[in-house]
């Protein structure tokens, strides 16, 4: 059967617009968070971001561990940003050091250095605080819209009834797999697996994980093939469907709409114009 | 046109594309209006390939070759469009955890209606009448995925009264649920089919059905019809081996045959613990709670020992916390707080994996942990893990296949088995890691009777186990294997007794959502005279 998220009404700001305006509004700001690298402009989006986030009435306990994982998870990457450069030199040619670090030791005749330079520091800046946006928006979707919705919502975006129910019980597929997931760990933990203790080279760590890929992906299959049974004897898909679900949207939701696009427009003009390109601030270039 | 039977089948014959031989053969019946049939039979005896035509999903969804006919109020179901097929046959599934797609009850009991696009009033209309039609119209906005099993399985028929069938056709209706969870869904049937409605029943738990006088009943074999007519002749010509009969018909039809191999005079001085030290703590329950949320325990003040030579059975309502409370047992759970001690070493101060090489855990779902492409690998998994010798490992195998009646099937992979035969692969992965204690959960689940029966005795003819614990819901497994009976309600434990002590209070059982059986109350009957529990095969010799 598939797991819903818990759906909680918090009264919050994002849930007070109609999902179907939430999608929009975020599918503006998410296109128009990827048009900058110039941190200024990201400071914007990202106090949208957080705005949303403090506003969400959601508890820390509820998404502490989703949290946890985001943050490490960009953590780890801007810091490898940040000590390789990678990804930035399109968009900066030359380099400012700001210091040098040089390690007193040798591996193997090679002298560790860090050149910490102005661009680097600002592009793992802007990467950091651009990912961050983006992540803390999409984080509050499970949180705060019903499952009951989900299909509504697509319907509601235009797509056909199939494809609507499609995506409804893909939404509602992420935590079955997470829970799926868990189980089969346990199961495999009894039969004395310890996942702590994979060795070898590449090819047998992934054989290793056999025990924990094939059940979950053969018990997707079979779930999804008793789903469709179950779909076929209730007369799915014979014609128009009708929900039983509504959404009206309200005047707020006209705004929010309004909103996202505005703010896409003037990003995507701003950028024509060549505002928004990578910045670093005069004082580090000193 | 009026007057034709709800479903009339003639001739039917279905071979599946992937398989070589047919699936059923020769299949003629008919039902009336407001009539029960009962369709009993082993499992692969192909009840449910029958109840697949009937619906529609044989040949749509799976191909094969069929001939014969079915009509459904006089038209050809193969004329039919499904969705049509879906108006006149309403179809419940074994399991309702399968069927259940909306996320709120509202939604799910309205999906059919969604599809055949009525208006929006009247579908919130009949949605309201069939959950009142059932009695549960307070689950109306309740979230389906925490619903518990009988009230899973009632919305699952909710969402199909809705759509107003004719025929009511329910696969192993009640294999999911608790005794009394049990009753009241058959209650519910037997109240529909009064009230006009056509309904079949795929289940091999034939005592529980016999409760609600089906008109007519089938035994199938093989794919063929071996009994047809009135319920009241179906005792003599069943086989009391393959399907749940009430004890007194077993007993009736089981002294004129020869003795079981085995009576229960070896299963209750078991091999269980033998050898050593009887009674020695092996597992212990201190005090233990858990929750997931504070404020709301799952189990509360958990008191009890796993001591050498018993063979427990935990008995209790869905949802009651039997399956949170043997996960301790494993390390799987950790004690919120208390202490967990299992072989003298506290739970939380040890892994998974370290418990698991004494004490062995089959989960309820073979699914959920079958992977290997042979079940020989697949067997020899658990022991490797725990780096058993590899001369010692062939042998472990072997053993275990033995025990679950699988030997032969070494090369075959474990996934393309039917679902009874994962289960038995299932167990015998545990046995063959040769742990000393066996924890179960729900061992017996979509087996069928045969099959149970075989690999229960084996597992406690095995030896080298100090102890034995399984989950039922079953009273009989409790009757037949157990020596003591632990029962849980609410978190904890109310009940911790031998079986004949346990049992004998029916008004306590019913408090816990169990419901005496036929068994249960010869037993206790003859008591005085036998002294203890037997199978109803082994009552037959041992009183008469």
């Amino acid at each position: 059967m598939l797991v819903a998220w818990r759906y909680v009404q918090r009264y919050s700001l994002i849930q007070s617009f109609d999902p179907r305006a939430w999608v929009i509004f975020f599918s503006c700001f998410l296109a128009g968070t990827v048009i900058f690298w110039d941190f200024r402009f990201l400071l914007f989006f990202f106090s949208i971001a957080l705005l949303f986030v403090f506003t969400s009435r959601i508890p820390w306990k509820d998404m502490s561990r989703a949290w946890i994982f985001i943050i490490g998870f960009i953590l780890f990457f801007s810091i490898l940003t940040f000590l390789t450069g990678r990804g930035g030199v399109e968009l900066y040619q030359g380099e400012h050091t700001l210091t040098k670090l040089v390690a007193n030791f040798k591996i193997l005749g090679w002298t560790p250095t860090l050149n910490i330079t102005a661009e680097k520091t600002m592009y793992a800046l802007s990467m950091l605080i651009r990912v961050f946006s983006i992540a803390s928006m999409t984080i509050l979707i499970p949180y705060s819209f019903n499952p009951a919705h989900y299909g509504i919502i697509f319907r509601g975006l235009g797509l056909p009834d199939k494809v609507a129910y499609g995506m409804d019980l893909t939404m509602r597929f992420i935590p079955t797999f997470g829970r799926d997931f868990s189980l089969t760990m346990d199961a495999q933990k009894a039969r004395g697996y310890e996942i702590e203790k994979l060795g070898g080279g590449l090819f047998a760590q992934v054989k290793k994980l056999a025990p924990l890929i094939v059940p979950v992906t053969i018990h997707a299959i079979a779930g999804s093939e008793d789903i469709i049974d179950a779909m076929d004897l209730r007369a799915f898909g014979v014609g128009p469907r009708t929900w039983l679900e509504k959404l009206t949207y309200r005047k707020r939701d006209y705004v929010l709409i309004a909103i996202g696009v505005v703010i896409l427009l003037a990003s995507m003009a701003l950028s024509l114009l060549g505002y928004g390109k990578f910045w670093v601030p005069g004082f580090l270039l000193g | 046109m009026s007057g034709d039977k709800p479903l009339v089948i003639e001739d039917l014959n279905f071979r599946y594309h992937s398989r070589e031989t047919l699936a059923i053969k020769n299949i003629s019946l008919s039902v009336d209006a407001g009539q029960v049939l009962l369709i009993a039979g082993a499992s692969g005896c192909g009840k449910t390939t029958l109840a697949r035509c009937i619906n529609g999903l044989v040949p749509r969804s799976y191909k094969g070759d069929l001939t014969g006919q079915i009509l459904l109020n006089g038209k050809d179901v193969t004329k039919l469009s499904l969705a049509q097929v879906s108006q006149i046959v309403g179809t419940v599934l074994q399991d309702p955890e399968r069927q259940i797609l909306g996320t709120k009850v509202a939604n799910e009991v309205a999906f059919g209606l969604e599809n055949l696009s009525l208006p929006r009033e009247e579908i919130i209309e009949r949605v309201a009448e069939a959950l009142d039609h059932l009695k549960i119209p307070q689950l109306l906005n309740r979230e389906t995925f925490h619903l518990s099993g009988g009230e899973k399985q009632k919305v699952a028929l909710a969402g199909v009264l809705a759509m107003r069938p004719s025929i009511l056709l329910l696969d192993e209706p009640l294999a999911s649920l608790d005794p009394a969870s049990a009753q009241d869904a058959l209650d519910i049937i037997r109240s529909l089919a009064d009230e006009g409605m056509t309904v079949l029943m795929v289940e091999h738990r034939v005592e529980d059905v016999l409760r609600i006088h089906p008109e007519n009943a089938i035994f199938m074999m093989d794919g063929q019809i071996k009994y047809y007519g009135p319920t009241s002749g179906f005792d003599k010509s069943v086989n009391y081996h393959e399907v749940k009969l009430p004890a007194e018909m077993i007993i009736e039809r089981a002294k004129d045959d020869p003795a079981p191999e085995r009576l229960t005079t070896l299963r209750k001085e078991s091999v269980v613990g033998r050898g050593k030290q009887m009674g020695e703590p092996l597992v212990k329950f201190e005090d233990i709670a858990f929750w997931y949320e504070e404020g709301r325990p799952v189990l509360h003040d958990v008191n009890f020992t796993i001591n050498r030579g018993d063979v427990i059975a935990v008995l209790g309502p869905n949802g009651a916390g039997k399956t949170t409370l043997v996960k301790h047992a494993i390390g799987l759970l950790k004690p919120k707080s208390g202490r967990m001690t299992i072989d003298g070493k506290d739970s939380s101060q040890t892994s998974v994996a370290q418990i698991a090489q004494t004490l062995g855990y089959v989960f309820q779902s073979p699914s959920h942990m079958l992977f290997a492409p042979t079940v020989e690998e697949e067997l020899a998994f658990g022991p490797t893990n725990l780096k058993h010798s590899t001369e010692a490992i062939p042998h472990e195998v072997a053993n275990a296949l033995e025990i679950v009646n699988l030997k032969g099937h070494e090369k075959y992979p474990p996934l393309a088995l039917s679902f009874g035969q994962q289960k038995r692969v299932s167990i015998a992965a545990i046995l063959a890691m040769q742990s000393k204690i066996l924890v179960m959960d729900e061992p017996t689940a979509g087996q069928d009777y045969k099959n149970y029966l075989g690999f229960m005795d084996s597992i406690l003819q095995m030896p080298g186990f100090d102890a034995i614990l399984f989950i039922t819901h079953d009273i009989d497994m409790a009757v037949i294997y157990a020596n003591r009976v632990i029962m849980v309600n609410d978190g904890t434990l109310v009940c911790d007794a031998k079986p004949a002590e346990a049992l004998k209070d029916f008004d306590f059982l019913r408090k816990n959502r169990l419901v005496p059986t036929s068994l249960l109350k010869t037993n206790l009957d003859l008591l005085p005279k036998t002294g203890r529990f037997y199978s109803a095969e082994e009552l037959a010799h041992v009183v008469h």
